[in-house]
């Protein structure tokens, strides 16, 4: 029996849209829906209540770190070590490598002016701050670790909780979340993965773990690592039309990732229902940023919240807008983004251009780039954009 | 679902951690009026439902929750500069099975695997630095400081749990009256709210709801609301009567429960007892289980009453668990005396543990004089009539003219059967003595019949070596043979025909006279002396 699936497909395909039809449709059996951001968690939540009204009992919406932590870290938290039998075990989210090792008057210890860091043998240290919060980044390691140190009880307990597991935006699992994914294919649990290989502009931690799996690799590891006995379907196709980008954004977009199949639009009548006189991609001067916000009040997407742009209109970082769909959108580059808009050569870095990829497909209707050009500037795939004098 | 185990930790009685393992169907517990029988009930409905006495604990936490040895031992530390830590308690309960995974983990006194729910009621962290500041202060300490106390309710594993999340739910059927403030009863109102399936639970807000919008469109109360406005100048702003809409929905706590148009609590307890069992027996919704907690039902019960309400739930009890708490043998007789569980200082034993063949001698006993020797504080076991009133009567002699079971010594005949209630006395440490004749051969008779028992602190056996003085008549007479005459007098016999010790024992031994002589003695005012060995069964008593 294949209880398993992942599901490949770009941006503005309709994954998260799918992950909620597929679990609303599901009457007798509990659902849990997972997926790293906080704001995808939200946007679950939205479609589902647009959908039912209300969200049914039997499906649970939570963060990937929140689950980890209730049902992963806490039902069997001291079998790892018996200290922390009694311990209220919280959490804290950290971009850096945690477990620093500190001197007795808390000072950062440092060898060869390198910072050093506690080993899995000292376990408190290793794994929790002072007042018992997990460190983000060895969460599933520690529950993988308890799963093995119990003898599967952690992975059991999930699965007689929840008969279906759906994972959204798989591509920013890494390191021994994979190893967690691994125990859900083993589990009679059925478990479905969506995501994009492009948007990796989140990770869930940093790890030399599967690192070779760690960038968009999602697919490389179900072929590579499950083994004979693990069985687990790759979809493709299912979700291939954007439901959310026109010709000329697929275009532009795909232009990232040359290796993979250009999406194509959508051409129901439904998706193409509001046809607008500006649609496409255009890039504009800085000084037209007045008159074009003023004109046709897009969502202003940026890099961070220290990136200047205009404080009367909505703004929100590239990484914030994943999944989020507006009808035009002006992005505010980066200076490494626009060398590659003006040439299409240009190597970005990984994280770079999973964000710009997913700036570029937020938008309906038009996807709007500031840059300063010259009239010589050509912009292949996308239009310079004048106001009439 | 069945509960499977209890722990209970500090809580009233139980000083230090209790466990109690249960069985699926009837558990009926018996022990002494101390031994914590409706405190263990109590623990588990507030493990289950969050409350005791009919109001969540959560804001009623007190001192008085706390074992009393607990507390002083906490208080002691403290004045003795050792630092205890604040005392907590501990209720746990464990389900049994698979069926509730959210409930498993090992987030419990256990450290293993376990699916139930832990109720803590613990010093909260958050208050350290008060608590810091309060024993440091210099200031005699002499209670525990519960305003630093919470209530910790949680899953095995680790997760927050409310009533409303726990799958057994509980129904405590009490001696004592637990009512809303209309008067409505606690108990039968959440009976009545876990039968209902949630639609019909939102149909009655509904229509509660409707009923209260429907008193405020009445032209009547529109009109003297007109009345009110026009007439109060106290205020500026619309002055109106109106039902309060401020409470949520707690249709419970207004609305009253009837039988037969008179209020529930308004008809015998008897009946009220009856009617939350069978309700509670009763309860439709099957994915809940229930758990039916019965404190005492022999309290306000008539025979026929009790019979029935026995009857009811012995017959379904197959899918409910049934834990009572009871002091009549009569209870305990009905529903079988293999869910029997003695409670008696902390210890349980499950006569179900017996040996079979002991168990089954008891099976057979009528009255159940089991209970008997299980309940009393000391036990007296003798072979007959004449040796239960001799000993009553030499008790009596010493104690004040108070019977024995005045004082909860409870004087048991059981013909030849010693042995089987040692075997029980022995398993839970129950105080008991034998008084036995040593029938002419004490080194057979008693030394080799009672060798298994000579080590045995709690049991005591009286008997005397002198095998010419075989029974209670040669022993008794012997006893008073300086004295004949006031032993004459007692048993009303003519001195001159009974002028010899011999001739006396002789009249004592006739058949028809065995039980009389006893009697009389009893009945007599005289005097008279008692056999060592009866004296010091008396004795063994006092102490």
């Amino acid at each position: 029996m294949n209880n398993n699936k992942l599901i490949i497909a770009a941006a503005g395909s309709g994954k998260t849209t799918y992950l909620v039809k597929k679990a609303s449709e599901i009457d007798s059996g509990t659902v849990l829906i997972t997926t790293y951001t906080e704001a995808n968690e939200a946007e679950i939540r939205k479609k589902i209540i647009n959908r039912k009204g209300f969200i049914p009992s039997n499906i649970t919406i939570q963060t990937w770190f929140s689950f980890l932590l209730q049902h992963g870290v806490r039902p069997y938290q001291s079998l790892l070590s018996d200290d922390v039998h009694d311990e209220n075990i919280g959490f804290l989210l950290t971009s850096r490598k945690s477990g620093q090792k500190t001197d007795k008057k808390g000072k950062p210890v440092r060898y060869n002016d390198r910072p050093i860091y506690w080993g899995a043998g000292d376990f408190k240290k290793y794994y929790f701050t002072k007042s018992m919060k997990i460190y983000s980044d060895k969460i599933s390691k520690f529950v993988f670790e308890s799963n093995k140190a119990s003898k599967n009880l952690v992975i059991d307990r999930i699965t007689r909780i929840f008969d279906y597991i759906f994972i959204d935006e798989i591509q920013d699992l890494a390191g021994f979340d994979l190893e967690m994914i691994k125990l859900f294919f083993m589990s009679s649990s059925v478990t479905m993965l969506v995501g994009d290989p492009r948007q990796v502009t989140y990770l869930t931690h940093h790890t030399t773990k599967f690192k070779k799996y760690s960038d968009g690799k999602i697919k490389d590891f179900v072929l590579n690592e499950l083994g004979k006995k693990i069985d687990c379907e790759i979809d493709e196709t299912t979700l291939s039309p954007s439901h959310r980008n026109n010709q000329a954004i697929c275009n532009y977009s795909a232009k990232l990732y040359p290796a993979l199949t250009t999406p194509k639009p959508c051409t129901c009548n439904k998706c193409r229902e509001i046809i607008t006189n500006h649609e496409g991609v255009f890039i504009i001067q800085p000084s037209d940023a007045g008159k074009y916000l003023s004109k046709y009040n897009p969502m202003q997407l940026r890099w961070s919240t220290s990136t200047k742009c205009s404080t009367e209109y909505q703004a929100m970082n590239f990484g914030e807008s994943k999944g989020l769909s507006f009808p035009r959108i002006l992005i505010y580059p980066t200076e490494e983004m626009k060398k590659w808009i003006k040439d299409d050569n240009h190597k970005l870095k990984n994280g770079t251009r999973a964000k710009l990829y997913v700036a570029i497909t937020r938008a309906r209707n038009s996807t709007t780039i500031i840059m300063d050009f010259d009239n010589d500037d050509i912009f292949e795939g996308a239009e310079k954009y004048f106001f009439k004098i | 679902m069945n509960i499977k185990k209890i722990n209970i930790e500090n809580y009233k009685c139980f000083y230090g951690k209790f466990s109690l393992d249960l069985n699926n169907g009837i558990n009926i517990l018996v022990g002494n009026n101390e031994a914590g029988k409706s405190t263990i009930l109590e623990a588990v409905n507030l493990a289950l439902s969050g409350i005791l006495n009919g109001r969540y604990l959560r804001n009623e936490l007190s001192q008085y929750l706390f074992s009393h040895r607990a507390v002083c031992e906490y208080i002691d530390g403290l004045s003795k500069g050792t630092n205890p830590a604040p005392p907590y308690i501990l209720i746990e309960v464990f389900f049994e099975g698979d069926d509730y995974p959210r409930f498993e983990g090992n987030g419990n006194s256990e450290r293993t695997k376990e699916c139930g729910v832990i109720f803590k009621i613990d010093f909260d962290p958050d208050f350290q630095n008060e608590y810091e500041a309060l024993i440091s202060g210099g200031e005699e300490i002499t209670t525990i400081p519960v305003e630093y106390y919470r209530v910790n309710w949680k899953s095995c594993a680790r997760e927050t749990v409310t009533a409303r999340s726990i799958p057994i739910k509980s129904v405590f059927i009490d001696s004592t009256v637990n009512r809303y403030k209309n008067g409505s009863d606690v108990y039968i109102s959440r009976i009545i709210r876990n039968d209902l399936k949630d639609s019909e639970k939102v149909e009655l807000s509904q229509a509660y709801r409707k009923m209260k919008e429907s008193f405020m469109g009445a032209e009547s109360v529109q009109a003297i609301n007109e009345k009110i406005k026009n007439k109060s100048k106290i205020t500026t702003k619309n002055l109106q009567i109106s039902v309060d809409l401020s409470t949520q929905n707690s249709w419970e706590t207004i609305l009253m429960t009837y039988l037969d148009e008179i209020p529930f609590h308004q008809i015998g307890k008897g009946e009220q007892c009856i009617i939350k069992t069978n309700l509670a027996l009763g309860n439709q919704k099957s994915q809940k289980a229930n758990l039916i907690l019965l404190e005492e039902p022999e309290n306000h019960l008539t025979h026929t009453k009790l019979n029935e309400l026995m009857k009811s739930i012995t017959e379904s009890c197959a899918d409910k668990q049934v834990i009572i708490s009871t002091h009549s043998n009569f209870v305990a007789n009905k529903l079988g005396l293999e869910h029997l569980i003695l409670l008696n200082n902390q210890n349980v034993t499950k006569l179900a543990d017996l040996s079979k063949e002991t168990f089954n001698f008891f099976k057979k006993l009528p009255g159940y004089q089991t209970l008997r020797l299980l309940l009393c504080r000391k036990a007296v076991l003798v072979e007959g009539d004449s040796d239960e009133l001799i000993f009553q009567k030499a008790y009596m002699a010493q104690n004040n003219g108070r019977l024995p079971i005045e004082d909860a010594i409870d004087v048991i005949s059981v013909k030849l059967t010693f042995k089987r209630f040692l075997e029980i006395a022995e398993m839970i440490s129950q105080p008991v003595a034998v008084i036995t004749d040593n029938d002419g051969n004490y080194e057979i008779k008693i030394t080799q019949k009672y060798k298994n028992y000579a080590d045995v602190s709690c049991i005591k056996i009286c008997a005397d070596d002198r095998n010419e003085l075989n029974t209670l008549e040669p022993q008794f007479v012997d006893a008073n043979r300086s004295d004949l005459t006031t032993l004459r007098d007692a048993i009303e016999l003519n001195y001159d025909k009974y002028d010899t010790e011999e001739k006396i024992t002789e009249y004592m031994l006739k058949k028809e006279n065995k039980t009389t002589w006893a009697l009389k003695v009893f009945e007599s005012s005289k005097s008279v002396k008692y056999p060592k060995y009866i004296n010091d069964a008396v004795k063994w008593c006092n102490v």
